[in-house]
């Protein structure tokens, strides 16, 4: 039996009580914060070829501008650093290093050849381009192909095949029963590299404090705790003298989960000149050097029964991982995301793949909402959709075939789903979207008004929460896992929670708020929220992975019970009743059942802090505060149906979005408004990868897109209508109930998309197995389809 | 992204605008709603060492009836030209392209002024001006000369305005009575730079076909004439059929090539399913008194 949770704060749309100040430009960015005096702006001198031997730097022209005060190279640097270095020395691993400030060659367009340190940055742009580099250019490598093709150029000279990681798994009887099906399906899928563009780029600020030898770094981050790890284990300035602060963060969707180069580079600096140093990114470097994602390729074969039953997958995936592995999460992250969240909602137990990160002459890749799980089910539900199509099944009933349905289930993966909803979310999702009746009255040539227009289904999972020990079995050792909360009702009754959690957006101060109104019976705008803050929050993992609600939740719901529980012993003693009787609501402890036997919060606090006649009860610590930690036992499975409607202009290829139904299941739901806004931002994320996002790499390695007129993200005008519904499946294993929703809707969104745009196209034979689908691509499918029907 | 040094000039006349830019010459640059010139400057692409802005001059903002003629100021805002009812009642193409030439809170500082002089080859205006037969004023030290549109752009980015000039004024005639408009255009994103667009205004008599003028962008250097489509449909009746048929000579008139964001071919057939349904468009909207 699925758990009953008490009324109260959570599961109420309160409003946000961040929109407030950002609405009304309150909000404080790192470039808000005021700088200490003096303080030292920082320029990048990157690297214009993809790979080349760097062959000498002449600093002296740059050197001599009134204003720049030091110009440094990797040499000069590379005795205040450790390399940065982060995959574990495991099977199918290698471990690699990267300079903050590269040595011998540059290895993307974008690699940082020297620093330039300057009163401000106009002075500090005029030294970049005073910089001379002699390069001596080599051969680049940009795709998966070429980095594979044998005799490629190396980019580390320790990895000869360009590999930087590789998994191959296979269940116990997979080639017989693969084998033995009747039907075999292979197709090869491929998505674009794309850009997170967050409204606010890269930035930070290292302050030295002199007297006290200690460093305060202002980082535009989603993990500051690991960041502060991270610059202490680099730098061997001790943890306990750093403080990282992240404060209003403008986006990071996984981007600014990591430690880059910069930030080493500022708060070194600031250690070697016992000064301040600040650097704010702009959108052309950001492009260049932050993070890209998704570049991959899934070669998918299936093995399915007469009746559309799926017997075996098989995936040979391939992730282009850049030139360099990005610490924390390391070079395995993308590549294994594919095989880990194949699986999805559907039941098979025979599975094989091999995962491979190779390594290019471009941009490092790493995390970005769903981390490969878009890329992933755009390749699982398309091959759902072909299936259907070669079987003669209507596409929602071969899901129908294979869903899972029963809970507790284990996938082929070795992984637990407790509870789910696929099923239920699927009939809803049908029901709200008039599929059966569109289906019905659907012509066969998609052709309508003149357009193709055409319906996508994609049922999906979203892996959330994961504790330490999955990350461990990842080989991520670097991401702690946990999460913890630190929550002090304080003298005035009042509450507030320090938590590890850092959000760049997702309403953490209202969310957690909730949460903790709820378990100690107050009202949402009673507690204060306090985040990012390395000095005050405990340690922690930070935001990222569809984590905060389920971490953040457990770890709030263990403190506030620790609390929750003195207030009942100090409640008790004055009401002269036992304290399993005392019941906590409305700001009052009080006895149960007779509700005028009661204390206010604020007596209790008072008399835990001795600020009042009465003296706290003999045996109990002065104060009211508590803190916990909480690593859930593994991770959590949200759910979801998505359904598009597209229509696909034939004189153009131009697609638009004229309809869009989800019915999503994140377990036990804290704040709905929250949740449909996560899972709109997700999906005009899914959006921009489906219609427009393409980073493009040119074959010598130059980056082409680099400003928002070259790559397309969507606007508010390209967003469909959305009809969302919520169900709401509480986990059984996470404290709480809740699962996570941030990725979910980039996760269905992208699949729906494109089986829409393949409904659509499908009576010319098209297969949609690439994206983005820009109208010129478009287009030439459709020319090159309607050419092959009329030879 | 900081812009390389630069002395920047706020002058209030005009006299004074063609002093400093005769003065720097081609180290000058005039300064409009800065909604290209700024991001170029702070990219460094751009770097002017000499600004001379055109905000505070109040002569260059002007929209007036000079007898027939739509006389607009360099610096009449984007979203202001689309708002102005004589705009609107004199030559309704130019108000309904001024729709589509950026999201709304950069028309409220882009100039037309500045778009037809920084000649974008996917700017919608200076289509718009060639459709329109548009006359662009020069003024520099040596008084005023005017072009007509074909001389006026030049190139990718270039126009014909010599250093120590600027763009003084534009003046378009006004539309004939029966004539009807409209510009189009596709691209990846509903409010994103286009990759081609068609501006179309037709003059009827009856259901003839009187007089035609059809622009496109994004196909070339600068807005292309769609000539063939044109004198296939002058001085007939414009039925479905016939539009359909005098589209697919657009193909003949453009010439593009291929770019990041589309094939030269995409280029032509997009030109084709534009000029389509610019026309029809067109039609299908009101007739000018
Ligand atoms: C987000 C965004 C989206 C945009 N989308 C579009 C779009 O869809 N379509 C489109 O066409 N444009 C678009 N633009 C460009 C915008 O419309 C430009 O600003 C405009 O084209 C130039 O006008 P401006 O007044 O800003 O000129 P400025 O940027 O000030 O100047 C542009 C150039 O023209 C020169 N100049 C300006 N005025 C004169 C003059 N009177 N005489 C001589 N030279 C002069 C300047 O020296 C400069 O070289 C977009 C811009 C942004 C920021």
């Amino acid at each position: 039996m699925a758990q009953t949770y008490a009324r109260g704060p959570i599961g109420q749309s309160t409003l946000r009580v961040e929109d407030d100040p950002l609405l009304k430009g309150l909000g404080a960015f790192v470039d808000d914060v005021a700088p200490p005096k003096n303080t030292l702006h920082l320029g990048f001198v990157r690297s214009p070829h993809a790979h080349a031997r760097i062959c000498s730097i002449d600093t002296s022209a740059a050197k001599r501008l009134p204003g720049v005060v030091d110009v440094l190279t990797g040499r000069d640097l590379v005795d205040l650093m450790k390399p940065i270095q982060v995959d574990p020395d495991k099977p199918g691993f290698k471990i690699t290093h990267r300079l903050a400030v590269t040595i011998d060659k540059a290895r993307f367009v974008g690699d940082t050849v020297a620093v330039v340190v300057a009163e401000n940055p106009y002075i500090a742009d005029d030294a970049v381009e005073a910089v001379a580099v002699e390069y001596e250019a080599l051969p680049a490598v940009v795709s998966l192909d070429a980095s594979l093709a044998p005799g490629a150029p190396k980019i580390h000279d320790y990895i000869a095949d360009n590999v930087i990681y590789e998994n191959e798994q296979k269940t116990e009887g997979f080639d017989a029963v693969f084998t033995a099906a009747p039907h075999k399906f292979v197709r090869t899928f491929r998505t674009s590299r794309i850009a997170v563009a967050s409204m606010e780029a890269r930035g930070c600020i290292a302050i030295f404090e002199r007297g006290l030898g200690t460093l305060t770094f202002w980082t535009s981050t989603q993990v500051p705790h690991i960041v502060r790890h991270a610059l202490s284990e680099m730098l061997g300035l001790s943890d306990s003298k750093i403080r990282v602060i992240a404060p209003d963060v403008g986006g990071g969707f996984g981007m600014k989960a990591y430690l880059y180069p910069e930030e080493l580079v500022a708060a070194a600096l600031a250690i070697k000149y016992r000064g301040s140093f600040k650097w704010v990114q702009d959108r052309v470097d950001d492009f260049l050097t932050s993070n890209h994602a998704r570049d991959q390729q899934y070669k998918m074969s299936y093995a399915v029964s007469a009746e559309g039953i799926i017997k075996a997958i098989r995936a040979d995936i391939l992730v282009n991982i850049g030139a360099y592995a990005s610490f924390p999460m390391g070079s395995s992250l993308e590549a294994n995301g594919g095989p880990r969240n194949m699986p999805g909602p559907y039941d098979f137990a025979q599975f094989a793949f091999r995962t491979r990160a190779v390594a290019t002459n471009t941009c490092p890749t790493g995390a970005f909402r769903g981390v490969s799980a878009p890329s992933t089910f755009f390749s699982v539900e398309g091959m759902m959709d072909t299936i259907a199509k070669e079987l003669g099944l209507d596409p929602v009933e071969l899901r129908r075939r294979n869903l899972v349905t029963k809970f507790p289930y284990t996938n082929a993966m070795g992984q637990r789903y407790d509870t789910g909803s696929n099923g239920e979310c699927l009939d809803r999702a049908l029901e709200l979207s008039g599929y059966v009746a569109y289906r019905r009255s659907q012509p066969a040539s998609r052709l309508l008004d003149g357009k193709y227009r055409g319906i996508g289904v994609a049922t999906v999972t979203e892996q959330t929460g994961q504790g330490a020990s999955r990350y461990k079995e990842r080989g991520l050792y670097r991401v702690p896992g946990f999460d913890a909360a630190l929550i002090k009702i304080e003298p005035s009754g009042k509450v507030s929670a320090f938590v590890s959690q850092a959000a760049q957006g997702q309403g953490h101060l209202t969310t957690w708020s909730q949460i903790v109104a709820q378990e100690l019976g107050v009202v949402p705008s009673d507690v204060t929220v306090i985040q990012g803050d390395t000095a005050t929050v405990p340690f922690g993992s930070g935001t990222f992975a569809s984590r905060g609600a389920i971490l953040a939740g457990g770890a709030i719901i263990r403190a506030t019970k620790i609390i929750r529980d003195k207030v009942k012993r100090i409640a008790a003693s004055v009401l002269e009743a036992s304290a399993t009787d005392i019941e906590v609501a409305d700001g009052y402890a009080f006895v149960a059942g007779v509700p005028k036997m009661r204390v206010a919060l604020s007596d209790i606090a008072s008399i835990a802090y001795s600020l009042d006649a009465r003296l706290i009860p003999e045996g109990e610590e002065h104060g009211l505060e508590a803190i916990a930690h909480y690593d859930p036992p593994t991770s959590t499975v949200s759910n979801a149906t998505h359904v598009a409607f597209v229509a696909v202009d034939p004189a153009t290829g131009a697609i638009e979005v004229e309809r869009y139904v989800v019915v999503h299941d994140c377990g036990r739901v804290i704040n709905p408004m929250i949740v449909d806004g996560q899972v709109h931002g997700a999906i005009s994320n899914g959006l921009g990868q489906v219609l427009s996002e393409a980073l493009i790499y040119d074959e010598s390695g130059q980056l082409t897109t680099t400003t928002l007129l070259d790559y397309h993200l969507p606007t508010a005008l390209d967003m469909p209508t959305i009809q969302m519904e919520h169900m709401e499946t509480p986990s059984e294993i996470t404290l709480g109930g809740f699962k996570g929703v941030g990725e979910g809707g980039v996760i269905g969104a992208v699949p729906a998309l494109a089986g829409a745009v393949r409904d659509a196209l499908s009576p010319l034979g098209i297969e949609i197995i690439r994206l983005p689908l820009d109208p010129p691509y478009v287009l030439s499918m459709i020319e090159a389809a309607k050419a092959k029907r009329t030879n | 992204m900081k812009p390389a040094k630069f002395t920047y000039y706020a002058p209030e006349t005009v006299a004074e605008i063609i002093a400093l830019l005769g003065r720097y010459g081609d180290d000058a640059r005039p300064l409009a709603g800065g909604q290209s010139l700024v991001p170029l400057m702070n990219m460094r692409v751009a770097r002017p060492a000499v600004l001379v802005d055109l905000n505070r001059c109040k002569a260059l903002d002007a929209v007036s009836d000079d007898d027939g003629t739509l006389v607009l100021g360099p610096m009449v805002r984007q979203s202001g030209g689309e708002r102005s009812e004589l705009v609107r009642r004199l030559c309704p193409l130019l108000a309904q392209t001024l729709r589509f030439t950026g999201p709304r809170a950069v028309r409220n500082r882009a100039t037309i002024g500045g778009s037809l002089a920084h000649a974008d080859p996917v700017a919608e205006l200076p289509g718009a001006a060639l459709a329109l037969d548009a006359t662009f004023v020069i003024e520099g030290a040596n008084g005023r000369r005017t072009l007509k549109p074909d001389a006026f752009f030049v190139g990718q980015l270039t126009t014909a305005i010599e250093p120590g000039e600027f763009l003084r004024e534009i003046r378009i005639p006004k539309a004939a009575a029966n004539t009807v408009s409209a510009f189009i255009e596709s691209g990846a994103r509903q409010e994103g730079v286009a990759i081609g667009g068609v501006a179309a205004q037709i003059t009827l008599a009856g259901e003839v076909c009187q007089d035609i003028r059809l622009a496109a962008i994004g196909v070339g250097s600068g807005p292309v004439r769609l000539t063939a489509t044109e004198r296939t449909l002058l001085g007939r009746k414009l039925s479905e059929a016939l539009i359909t048929e005098a589209a697919k000579a657009a193909e003949d008139d453009v010439d593009p090539t291929t770019d990041l964001h589309a094939t030269a071919h995409y280029r032509k057939r997009l030109t084709v399913a534009l000029a389509e349904r610019a026309i029809k468009q067109a039609l299908a909207g009101p007739r000018t008194n």
